[in-house]
């Protein structure tokens, strides 16, 4: 987490912040008046295939760039309200969570070829695995707040947020990631080359740190879906039964913790590696 | 969409200081959330309306009118599904479900609302200002501002671009969800592309005045909290106070309504 905090030090990574969120914000608000969901909360997204191409383009500064972004888009898109407080967490995990997993996808991305592009099947499915955890990890940090809150049900939020997040990156992501990092990477604006490796946090154990944010995401959305569908009586993709249920919040509760802890294991060191082989 | 959401008017509203805005906009805010029944919104309501009059930002809710009306048909529509009553209304709607609706229907009005009254009656470099006088590290607040600043020119170029990809034959209406994400790809490149483009040069701009030299810095613009807005928040101290009481004490609740 340390390069959360040490990229503001840096005068690029904050432009990359800014232009992160004004890319994402604005095209949140152009389609705001699309196909909504649920009336204030949310609706249908295909701006969510910004932040897992911006954080593994910019790094903390994409990040950032889709935390800032979604409050900027529910301010001026009228969404603005409690589950944007959350929305701010769960969208910086939607940006984070693909960076720092990158480098530790059980081989997929390979040691000596880094970059966050799709040139080969292996990095396409890393990227798909990583999305996924990210579009997971927002999921379930909005979903268990709402439902504690008593707004929307668990079951049923954490379940679309975790496909409107999805969707948008496995249709487009792969494509939208290869066209951009020729140029990105022509203007040396990819965040390994802007940033110095001793300001990127260490890590370790980065293979079960991968390990713990999946089981963190994923398990954490199967077995907080099993729990509000059993004992808090609610549906998936439905309205029913009860919200802010104990059961539902201490089920999830662990899931949230492993997120946070994979996260301080998880390192992006390993992505400069390729320059100094 | 015009790049410019402030408007100079002048009015008692906008000589306020921006830290008291922010204020008022996190109180009002937590006021709204505190009841359910509509008409225990109303006085929340009357003050959104009150501050909008006063600040003269009719024009820029006018402006968002389309995004408004299909915020409230669908909410008012939609919140009816996601709860319901004991008192039938009419088809499968309930009088407490109705109710509730148009609670989050107002609620999402008033809360939008609030924030148009701050963004038309606060220079951005005001309303960065007053967040970094109330603690927020001054390279977070520009990262802020600026994109704030950014959004509009990013939107208009995104809607030029639109434009001119369906003057070729985009077309973004047609075919099913994952088709119509496909054709959203012209539209994002290069949008992204010439957003990004000129981020080093941005930078070289910005470090030849000094910026990030220093871990503090100095500020042109000197804010400074007065009479009026000491008595503006004592006075939404006591509201705020009010609300949660009120709302702790059981008010503003419908009887016979399940939500979620």
């Amino acid at each position: 987490m340390k390069e959360v905090i040490s990229m503001w030090k840096n005068t690029r990574m904050i432009i990359l912040t800014a232009l992160s969120a004004a890319i994402y914000a604005a095209f949140l608000i152009v389609f705001k008046g699309g196909i909504v969901i649920v009336p204030g909360i949310t609706e249908i997204r295909p701006a969510n295939v910004f932040p897992p191409v911006f954080g593994l383009l910019f790094g903390p500064a994409g990040a950032w760039g889709a935390a800032i972004g979604n409050t900027i888009g529910d301010l001026f898109g009228g969404t603005i309200g409690p589950g944007s407080i959350f929305g701010f967490f769960g969208n910086f995990f939607l940006g984070f969570i693909p960076y720092k997993m990158w480098g530790a996808t059980w081989g997929l991305v390979k040691k000596g070829d880094m970059a966050p592009n799709v040139n080969n099947v292996q990095k396409i499915i890393a990227f798909e695995i990583v999305a996924f955890v990210a579009a997971a990890a927002c999921a379930i940090v909005i979903a268990w707040y709402l439902d504690l809150t008593q707004i929307v049900p668990f079951a049923f939020l954490a379940l679309v947020i975790t496909f409107n997040n999805f969707l948008a990156s496995i249709v487009v992501g792969p494509i939208l990631l290869a066209l951009l990092y020729p140029r990105v990477k022509r203007w040396g604006l990819i965040w390994t080359d802007i940033m110095d490796k001793g300001d990127v946090a260490a890590g370790f154990a980065k293979g079960i740190g991968a390990i713990l944010a999946v089981v963190g995401a994923v398990g954490g959305l199967i077995f907080g879906v099993l729990v509000a569908v059993g004992a808090a009586g609610q549906q998936a993709f439905g309205f029913a039964g009860e919200s802010g249920k104990a059961a539902v919040w201490l089920a999830v509760l662990p899931f949230l913790i492993a997120l946070i802890v994979a996260s301080f294991m998880l390192s992006g060191q390993e992505q400069f590696e390729e320059e100094e082989d | 969409m015009e790049s410019e959401l402030y408007l100079d008017y002048g009015t008692p509203y906008h000589r306020l200081d921006a830290r008291t805005k922010l204020i008022v906009f996190l109180g009002v805010f937590v006021g709204a959330l505190m009841f359910k029944n509509p008409i225990w919104q109303l006085p929340t309501a009357a003050l959104v309306l009150l501050q909008v009059a006063v600040s003269r930002s009719w024009r820029n809710l006018y402006r968002i009118r389309f995004v408004l009306l299909v915020m409230s048909v669908s909410s008012i529509i939609l919140w009816n599904f996601f709860s319901s009553g004991t008192t039938p209304l009419f088809w499968i709607f309930e009088v407490e479900s109705m109710f509730y609706a148009i609670n989050r229907t107002m609620t999402i009005l008033m809360i939008v609302s609030m924030g148009v009254v701050l963004i038309s009656t606060t220079r951005n470099e005001e309303l960065i200002m007053g967040m970094i006088r109330m603690g927020l590290p001054y390279r977070v607040g520009f990262a802020v501002s600026t994109s704030l600043r950014l959004v509009p020119t990013v939107a208009s170029s995104l809607m030029t671009i639109s434009q001119a990809q369906r003057s070729r034959g985009l077309d973004l209406e047609t075919g099913n969800i994952v088709d119509r994400l496909k054709k959203f790809l012209p539209l994002l490149v290069p949008v992204f592309i010439s957003s990004i483009r000129n981020t080093n040069i941005f930078g070289m701009a910005l470090e030849s005045r000094g910026f990030g030299a220093r871990p503090d810095r100095t500020y042109y613009l000197q804010m400074r909290m007065r009479a009026t807005d000491w008595v503006l928040l004592a006075l939404l101290l006591l509201y705020v106070a009010a609300s949660i009481w009120l709302n702790i004490a059981g008010y503003g609740r419908i009887v016979g309504l399940t939500n979620f």
